[in-house]
Formats: structure tokens, C-alpha cells, sequence
């Protein structure tokens, strides 16, 4: 080992603690950089695997009814490969030892042979194939868990009208529901939402489809145009109802797994930045003090005959060990960082098999950038003392000049103390290094707000939904549209305060280049249980004519109220027409189009229907009520509003809470490093000084409050600007997230600001007394001996 | 501050008092012996210069004396109160509010002017007098709000002297003054000092390597090998501005 290596072993063994506070900033940059990474490439392999294997489909399309000799002239189609008919229905499901029922999807399986698309992962169990066993289904694994379901379990079924019993079988997932959940979901609700399947036969007999289908998915052979096979498809099933046709981009799941993959990608980037450019101004900071002190050893290895480079190069050694030690710890970290968030997906995904894979490549590039991130901290220090000619660099440095604080020299610095002012004028002494503290100190504030701003935000949108816009207690929908008495039926259920008629129908909705298709909902002018609220919270009377759209979807289409928007009508009998845009919604998920139920029955042509109901029910009645409703043949599902509401809070509790740990941790980690290193800079600069204090008198703590005053100065500052940027981070990402499924609102509260000055405060305080502690080995009488 | 029994042989006006005073550092065959037992005794008001070799014991000596630093053994009372067993409050509480110190190298806080380097001071102590007295007394009335690096060496040094003396010290301590300074600069920094004694009766001890300084002394103390070797009275005090150096 060479001397110089002793001697960067030595100075390293002096500064391990500082060493250890830059290497822990960079790690959690590192570690936020290989979790993401790693975890979008096991997300993408896993997905791609599943979609390949179990042969996901490519375009989709429901219709209400075709005979199963269409398939052929589907299969005919220029660029489709594969197809695969059969029958999707919503069923409500009786769930052993739970009052309230639960909504279900089940599909049907081929009468021959396996599946040809969208084929089923068995998880336990076995798989049911053809014609065999009657009375059997398989159930969605996410559904199974949540309501803990095992093979060999009973499940009661209303089947289109009829209530049967099943035998679950098997359990099982599907590429068609790695989000498993009801399309436009935003979250998961895995108690109240399964997907089934059972052999064709049962499902056909059970809803009058027998030798039809309703339900397609195609692949599409390579090369082929996705456009011109879905309107080739949208003609072969105009005349079965077909409701168009969609691709992949359009698919609930599939749109949720690529999203989250998006969110990642901006994260890998965002994080790793930040923190990478905090952890680059420490080292600097670092380098630039040790340099400083060494600026006579310097000197006398120039003079001795080492050059610039050899020079150069040990300080930059230096900062390698920090690097390793960063790119250890945040692998580390990223790895176990790794490991919670592929737990978490669970939540939302369902896969054969996602695991977190470290990325070797990621760890190669990750200690490129920090070594990228180390170097550009210590090049500005080194070249300083590269430049030094050896003989001035002999010299101590020249006293440090200082002059009166800005606020002393506007003539506000007479109530100062002493010690207060030489705080001041040691922030503004070296402006750069007082404004990057700042900026990181701020930076950790800030992160802070960002998960609570969610969580305030998801809570908005629950209380929005739930208590002012939909205000039953259930919801009951209809197989098929049915005639007005239907609601007479409702009304006559056992405990039913209110019933209030829904009318659905699906659509596209289309203004210039832009279309949308969804469901328009035909409401009582002015319901009192589901509600269509305005941007300033009132409700809105629907009016004899014309729709009311969500925002966001006037937004989509390019509308403003007072326009017109042409409506193609996707079932029934296809009514096309063009109606005025009267008002516009304020809602949070999903988009929705509203119509007065008597507007809308008119333009359908189809005399006074209803789809279902919104109910309010008396709470001694409850247990009745769904008696009835589960044994009343026409109600397909039952959506129970307090269900949703608790399973949407429980998931989002424990994605936030995640989020919340993570956070908490790198502003921690930020605030505690960055207060650290300071005060040890600040300790080592000012030795001189502080020691003096301490012969002259002043307590330990006296001291120690000359030393933290700047930090607290600082930390103080720091914080209102951590707290705008904060809200700035919030707004950023709340808009990048801000799609057509999900809304969230910017909900910042008293007690989010309070919780991030406070975790900053903590950290800042509890580092800078740790660095006090160093004012204990102070030499009183070794710093009278000499100057520095 | 806790009162010891003080020794039976004291008199009212004893300062100091110091028996068999010793310190050393580091142990086994590396000791160092820096003061080998020590007796003294110092009175209020009084002038005392302290000379000897380099590496003889002075600084330590001043240490003990100054609160900065604890015998191994022996003991050393000031006023009656054992600040050889004082324990670490115990001296930052005695130097607050008894010693004042003057270094070599002028230690002065870069970041205060003058005036604020003395008020420092004065806005902890029990009863100080005013910044602006402090620097008049030490001849520097008009450059109260330099910078110390707006200052020279010497402007420095009497910036440390009325920092050392604005609390109205019971002692001042003074490690080479004017080690670092020119003749003629090192001048009126004693005159400054010497003012202070004689205005204040402040018990003085200078360590100086400067013999002619001696003249200004009522006692001269002379160290070698961490003994007190010599000890000498003078009749008449010489004036700092006639020492003939
Ligand atoms: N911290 C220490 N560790 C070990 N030895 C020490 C220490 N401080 C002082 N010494 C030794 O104690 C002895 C007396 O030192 P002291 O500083 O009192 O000398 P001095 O008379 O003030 O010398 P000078 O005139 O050079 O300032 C010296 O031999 C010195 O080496
Ligand atoms: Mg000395």
C-alpha cells in the first residue's frame, strides 16, 4: 500500500461518520433508482411471459347475443389469428356467513378443449374442462383470498335469476384480470368483486344463450393493422349488438399494470436525481473542508514532486469509498425496498409469479451515475487545490473576512446578540453553501407533504363519492333494462326508505376526431340519493334535455356546455342523435355522461325503462332486505355502499402507508445527513472560535448554541420553502396521475405541514446534537498554541 | 461556587494558593513531567511576570491557574475555593465570571467587530462594564466597529485585552501577549495591561520569553524543568513605555 493510501485510510477513519451521512443520502437515491428499475423490468418480463404463455387476447368486444356460426366469419377477418367466443354474465353472489352478496363475472369455458385466448393460470385445485362436472366453478384468486374461498368451498350464485350452488373447484388466474376488478375501477375491491368461470354448457343453459355468445376476444396475426380489424369487427357484430370493439390500450387491466410501469419510470428518474445532486453538494461540501485543512500537506506533496493528477486522483479515492458505500447500502436498500413493493402489488396484480429480480445492469449503472454524482461534488474541490502553487499553499489561509448581516445593514440587528449575528453573518459569508443546505433541508420538508397530500386526496374523492354524490345504501341493477314497475318491485322490498330509478345505456359519444364510449346514466332531475354535483358543490338539476358530462370527459372530447355532441346508441336499437351539452360535473373517478331518466328514455325509443335502482335502507331491515333482494330473480347485482367504501380504505390505507414509510424514511435521512455533515464542517472550520468561547467561559451549551444557531437559521428558512415545494411536488404528480380513471384533488391540510416540519425538526435537532457531542473533544488549551 | 477548608496559613487578600502543584501527560515511559510540584501564592493587585525556557512549564502553569486545565496532584486554591477538584462546570462558571485570558494569537471571533467581540463577553457576565469603556481603556475608542481582519495585529491583541478585562476580572492571564507583535506595537499592548492592574487592581500573570519585561513586575517567576527556580521582588515597578528593550 502506498503511503497516500495510509493517509486516505487515516482521513477516512477521521471523517467515517460524515462518510456514512453522504453515503446514506446517495443510497437512498440509489436505492429508489435500482428498486424501480429492477422492479420495471421483473414487471415487464413477468407480464410479457404471461401474456405470451397463457396467450392474452388482443382486441375485445362484448355484444348481447350471436350464434356461435359468427365465430367463423370473425375468425375470417384479414390479420385475426385466433379467436375465442363465449359468454361473460354478472352474476351476484351469496357468500357463506356474509349478509351482504357480492358482485361476480363469470365466464365461460370451451365445451372442447382448453381456452384458446386468455388462458387460466390453475393456482390450487384443478381445472375444469369441457363438458364434465356440472355444478363446479373457478374462482379468481384475488376474490378467493379476500374472502378466503378454497377449493372444495360452497358458493351460492344468482344466475340469471335463478340461485344456484356451486362447488369451487379450482382457483385461478387470468391475463384478462391481472387488475382484478370491475372495469373503470380505480382500486381494487377484492371482497365485493370476483371473476368466475364455469364449462359453457351451464352458463348458456343458466342465461338463454345456449349456442350463442357474447363475449369475443381475438389475437392478431403479426403484421396486422389493430384499427382495421376492430371496425371489420364492430361490422360483423352490428347486428348482434355488438358494443365496439376495443384493443389492449383500451383494456381495464392492461391499462392499470402499464400505468403503474409509467409511474415507475418517472420515479426511477425523479428520485435518484434529487438525491444523487444533495448527495454531490455534501461531498463537495466534504472535500472542499478536507481539502482546506490539508492545503499545507498539499503543498508539500507538490513540492515533494507528486503531480496534479496523483494528487487529484487520491481525493478522488476518497470519494470513491463514499460511492461504494453508497451503492452497498442502496442496493441494499433497494432490494428490501423491492421485496414490500412487489408485496404490495399483490394487492393490486395478479401474476403467476412476480418476483423482484435485482438488475446486475442496474447496479452497474447505478454506480456509474453516483460516481458521476461523487465526482462532479469533488472535481471543483480538487481542482482548487490542484491549482494552488506550492508556496502560497505553505501559507495559512488568509483570515476570513466578514462583514455585517443584510438585515444588521437595513438597521434591524440591534436587538441581536453576539451570537446570533456571528450566525447570520456566517450564512451570508458563503452564500452558495447556506442556499444548497437550504435547498436540501427544504427538499426533505417537501417530500414529506407529498404522501399525506394522497392520502388527504384519496379520502376527498371517498368522502366526495360517497357522501355527496352517492348517497344509497345500495345499489341494485336489473339483467336487462325492464319496464317502470320494476321500481314499484324495489320499492315493495322489506326496509326500503327511498328507491330511485337508473336507466343505462351504453354509447360513444363523439365530437370531431374525438369519441369515447361509456355508459350514459339516466337519473331523476333531482335525485336525492345519487346526486350530480357542480364544480362549486351544488347539485345540478338535470334538465328535460341535453347531457351533463364529467369534466374530465368535456375535457377528453374537446366540449364546452353549450355545444352540441353527436350519440351513437350501442344497443337496443341503435338510435343515433345530437344533443346539447347543458352543464358540466365535478367528479373524481372514472368519467360519466348524465341524462334526465325520461330525456333519455325518449331518445331510446323503448317506452319508460329502468336498469336498477339506488336505495336507501333502513338499517333494522338490512338483513330482510338482502333476503329478498339475493331470492328476487331479476336483480343482477347488489352493490352495498359501506362495503366498497371500507375495502377501498383498507387498500389505500396500506398502499399509503407504504408510501408514507418510504418517504418518511429518505426525508429523514436527508434532513438528518445534511445537518450532520454541516455541523461537523462547521465544527471543523470553526474549532478555533468555538474552543476560544469555551476558555473564555461559555458553557458547553452555549456553545453548541453558537454552532447549531446557523443550522437552526437555516432549518428555519428551509422549512416554508420545503412546504411550497412540497405542495408544488404534490400538484406535479397528483397531475401526472390525473388521467380519465382517477382524479385526485390537491388537498393540503394544516396537519400535513405541521407532520412535515415536525419529522424535519426532529431529524435536525437530533443530528445537530449528535454533532455537539464532537464539542466535548474540543482542546482547550491546543487551540491557544498555534493559528490554524 | 462550593467552599473547601481553606489552609489555616491564608491571608485575606491571597488569590491563589498553590501546594505541590503538579502535572503531567502521558503515562509509562512516555510521562511528562510539566510541572514537577509547584508552591505559589498570589495576592490581589498584584503584577506578576513569569519567564523560563521554552517547554519549562509556563503555559501549564497559566492553565492550572486560568481554570483551563486539572492538576494530576497537589493543591491549588483560588480564594479559598479548590479549584483543583473543581469539576468541569465548576471551571466554566470560574472562568466566566474570574479569568480573563490574552493569547499570543489574539483569538478573536472573525465574524463579530470589536465592540461585539467584547460584548461577547460583557452579555454573560455578572458585572461587566460597557463594551465601548472596555476599548477606550485599551486606546481603541475609534475603530470599535472594525472586523478583525479590518484590524492589525496589535489593534487585535488590545481588542482581546478589553474583551479579557470588560467583565472586571478578579485575574488576567496572559500567555505571551505580545509574542506575535513588533516592539514598538508590543508596547502599548503592556501599557494597556499594565492600566488595567493599576485601575483595577486585577492580579496579573504575563508569561513572557522577554526578560526586560521583568521590570514592569512587582514579583518575576522563574521556570525551569517545572519547578519554580526563581523568584525576585521588585522595589519600584518600571512604566511600560521606559523598559528598554
Ligand atoms: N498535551 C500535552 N501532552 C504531552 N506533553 C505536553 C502537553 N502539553 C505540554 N506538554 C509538555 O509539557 C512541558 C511544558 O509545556 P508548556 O507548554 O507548559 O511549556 P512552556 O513553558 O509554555 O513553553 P513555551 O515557552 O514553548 O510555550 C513541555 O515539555 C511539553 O512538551
Ligand atoms: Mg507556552
Amino acid at each position: 500500500m502506498s503511503l497516500l493510501d495510509l493517509k486516505l485510510l487515516r482521513d477516512l477513519r477521521a471523517l467515517k461518520s460524515q462518510a456514512l451521512a453522504v453515503a446514506l443520502v446517495m443510497a437512498c437515491g440509489l436505492a429508489m433508482m435500482i428498486m424501480t428499475r429492477s422492479l420495471i423490468a421483473s414487471l415487464e418480463n413477468t407480464r410479457d411471459t404471461y401474456y405470451r404463455e397463457n396467450r392474452f387476447a388482443e382486441i375485445f368486444a362484448r355484444l348481447k347475443r350471436a350464434p356461435n356460426s359468427v365465430a367463423a366469419q370473425l375468425a375470417a377477418i384479414p390479420g385475426v389469428a385466433a379467436v375465442q367466443t363465449g359468454i361473460a354474465l354478472q352474476v351476484t353472489l351469496d357468500l357463506p356467513g356474509v349478509i351482504e352478496p357480492a358482485t361476480g363475472l363469470v365466464q365461460s369455458l370451451p365445451e372442447q378443449g382448453e381456452l384458446v385466448l386468455n388462458r387460466l393460470h390453475l393456482r390450487s385445485g384443478r381445472i375444469l374442462l369441457g363438458r364434465e362436472s356440472m355444478g363446479e366453478i373457478l374462482a379468481g384468486e384475488a376474490f378467493a383470498e379476500a374472502n378466503n374461498l378454497h377449493p372444495g368451498d360452497r358458493i351460492a350464485a344468482v344466475l340469471y335469476g335463478r340461485r344456484q350452488n356451486f362447488r369451487v373447484a379450482g382457483i385461478v388466474l387470468s391475463p384478462e384480470f391481472v387488475f382484478e376488478a370491475p372495469p373503470g375501477a380505480a382500486l381494487p375491491n377484492n371482497k365485493t368483486y370476483g371473476v368466475f368461470w364455469m364449462p359453457y354448457k351451464e352458463l348458456a343453459t343458466a342465461s338463454n344463450l345456449d349456442g350463442a355468445f357474447n363475449n369475443i376476444s381475438l389475437r392478431l396475426a403479426p403484421g396486422a393493422s389493430e384499427a382495421e380489424v376492430i371496425a371489420a369487427v364492430d361490422q360483423v357484430l352490428r347486428p348482434y349488438g355488438g358494443r365496439g370493439a376495443y384493443g389492449r390500450e383500451s383494456h381495464p387491466s392492461h391499462t392499470r399494470v402499464r400505468d403503474e410501469i409509467k409511474i415507475l419510470q418517472g420515479l426511477s428518474i425523479g428520485f435518484p436525481l434529487v438525491f444523487l445532486s444533495v448527495a454531490a453538494f455534501m461531498t463537495n461540501a466534504v472535500m472542499s473542508r478536507q481539502i482546506t485543512l490539508q492545503r499545507e500537506q498539499i503543498a508539500i506533496l507538490k513540492a515533494f514532486g507528486f503531480s496534479n493528477w496523483e494528487i487529484g486522483g487520491h481525493y478522488l479515492k476518497f470519494s470513491l469509498v463514499i460511492v461504494v458505500g453508497g451503492t452497498v447500502l442502496g442496493t441494499v436498500g433497494g432490494v428490501a425496498l423491492g421485496h414490500r413493493l412487489v408485496e404490495m402489488y399483490h394487492l393490486f396484480f395478479r401474476f403467476p409469479a412476480l418476483e423482484f429480480h435485482l438488475a446486475t445492469s442496474v447496479v452497474v449503472m447505478a454506480i456509474i451515475v453516483s460516481m458521476v454524482a461523487a465526482i462532479i461534488g469533488v472535481v471543483g474541490a480538487v481542482r482548487a487545490a490542484v491549482r494552488l502553487p506550492p508556496a502560497e499553499a505553505m501559507r495559512p489561509e488568509p483570515p476570513s473576512s466578514y462583514r455585517p448581516a443584510l438585515v444588521e445593514r437595513l438597521g434591524l440587528g440591534r436587538a441581536f446578540t453576539a451570537t446570533f449575528r456571528m450566525a447570520l453573518r456566517n450564512i451570508e459569508r458563503r452564500p452558495a453553501r447556506s442556499l444548497l443546505t437550504m435547498g436540501a433541508l427544504a427538499l426533505a420538508t417537501g417530500i414529506l407533504v407529498v404522501p399525506n397530500a394522497f392520502r388527504d386526496g384519496i379520502g376527498h374523492v371517498l368522502d366526495y363519492q360517497w357522501d355527496m354524490i352517492q348517497r344509497q345504501t345500495v345499489f341494485v341493477a336489473l339483467i336487462e333494462p325492464g319496464p317502470a314497475r320494476a321500481l314499484a318491485d324495489f320499492r315493495a322490498l322489506p326496509g326500503v326508505v327511498l328507491a330511485e330509478p337508473v336507466r343505462g345505456a351504453a354509447v360513444e359519444l363523439r365530437a370531431g376526431n374525438h369519441f369515447r364510449r361509456l355508459t350514459i346514466t339516466g337519473l331523476p332531475a333531482r335525485a336525492e340519493l345519487y346526486r350530480v354535483i357542480d364544480a362549486s358543490d351544488r347539485q345540478l338539476t338535470l334538465p328535460a334535455q341535453g347531457l351533463v358530462l364529467s369534466a374530465k370527459l368535456a375535457e377528453v372530447l374537446g366540449v364546452k356546455p353549450g355545444e352540441a355532441i353527436s350519440v351513437r346508441v350501442l344497443e337496443g336499437k341503435r338510435p343515433q342523435f345530437t344533443v346539447p351539452i347543458v352543464a358540466l360535473a365535478e367528479d373524481f373517478a372514472g368519467t360519466a355522461a348524465y341524462m334526465e331518466i325520461g330525456a333519455l328514455n325518449r331518445l331510446l325509443g323503448e317506452g319508460d325503462r329502468v336498469s336498477g335502482a339506488y336505495m336507501s335502507v333502513s338499517a333494522g331491515e338490512w338483513v330482510n332486505f338482502l333476503e329478498a333482494v339475493k331470492a328476487s330473480p331479476r336483480a343482477v347485482s347488489v352493490v352495498v355502499k359501506n362495503r366498497i367504501r371500507e375495502g377501498f380504505r383498507e387498500t389505500t390505507a396500506q398502499s399509503i402507508g407504504l408510501l408514507q414509510q418510504i418517504y418518511l424514511t429518505f426525508a429523514t435521512v436527508v434532513a438528518f445527513g445534511i445537518v450532520y455533515n454541516s455541523a461537523r464542517i462547521s465544527l471543523s472550520e470553526r474549532q478555533r472560535e468555538l474552543a476560544t468561547l469555551r476558555v473564555i467561559g461559555f458553557t458547553r451549551g452555549e456553545v453548541g448554541a453558537v454552532l447549531v444557531g446557523e443550522l437552526a437559521v437555516l432549518t428555519l428558512l428551509a422549512m416554508p420553502c420545503g412546504l411550497v415545494i412540497g405542495a408544488g411536488f404534490a400538484r406535479l404528480i397528483l397531475a401526472s396521475v390525473n388521467t380519465e380513471f382517477v382524479r385526485l384533488p390537491l388537498i393540503l391540510t394544516p396537519a400535513n405541514y405541521a407532520f412535515a416540519v415536525l419529522v424535519v425538526a426532529v431529524a435536525s435537532l437530533v443530528s445537530a446534537l449528535l454533532a455537539c457531542r464532537r464539542l466535548d473533544q474540543l482542546d482547550l488549551v491546543g487551540v491557544l498554541k498555534a493559528r490554524d | 461556587m462550593a467552599t473547601a477548608t481553606p489552609p489555616s496559613e491564608l491571608s485575606p487578600s491571597s488569590v491563589f494558593h498553590a501546594r505541590a502543584l503538579t502535572k503531567t501527560y502521558g503515562d509509562g515511559d512516555a510521562v511528562v513531567r510539566a510541572l514537577a510540584g509547584v508552591d505559589l501564592d498570589c495576592s490581589a493587585g498584584e503584577f506578576v511576570v513569569v519567564l523560563g525556557a521554552s517547554g519549562s512549564g509556563k503555559s501549564t502553569l497559566l492553565n492550572l491557574l486560568g481554570g483551563l486545565d486539572t492538576p494530576t496532584s497537589g493543591t491549588l486554591f483560588y480564594r479559598g475555593w479548590d479549584l483543583g477538584r473543581a469539576d468541569e462546570a465548576g471551571l466554566t462558571r470560574y472562568r466566566r465570571d474570574a479569568v480573563g485570558f490574552v493569547f499570543q494569537f489574539y483569538n478573536l471571533i472573525p465574524s463579530l467587530t470589536a465592540r461585539e467581540n467584547v460584548a461577547l463577553i460583557t452579555e454573560i457576565a455578572a458585572d461587566p462594564m460597557a463594551p465601548e469603556e472596555a476599548l477606550q481603556l485599551v486606546g481603541l475608542g475609534a475603530r470599535m466597529d472594525h472586523f478583525p481582519a479590518q484590524l492589525s495585529g496589535g489593534e487585535q491583541q488590545r481588542v482581546a485585552i478589553a474583551r479579557a478585562i470588560a467583565k472586571r476580572p478578579a485575574v488576567l492571564m496572559c500567555d505571551e501577549p505580545t509574542g506575535a507583535l513588533d516592539v514598538r506595537t508590543g508596547m502599548a499592548v503592556l501599557e494597556a495591561i499594565e492600566r488595567i492592574n493599576r485601575d483595577l487592581g486585577t492580579l496579573t500573570l504575563i508569561i513572557t520569553h522577554n526578560s526586560v519585561m521583568a521590570g514592569m513586575a512587582d514579583r518575576v517567576l522563574t521556570l525551569s524543568d517545572g519547578h519554580i527556580t526563581g523568584e525576585k521582588r521588585n522595589a519600584t515597578r518600571v512604566a511600560a513605555t521606559s523598559l528598554a528593550w
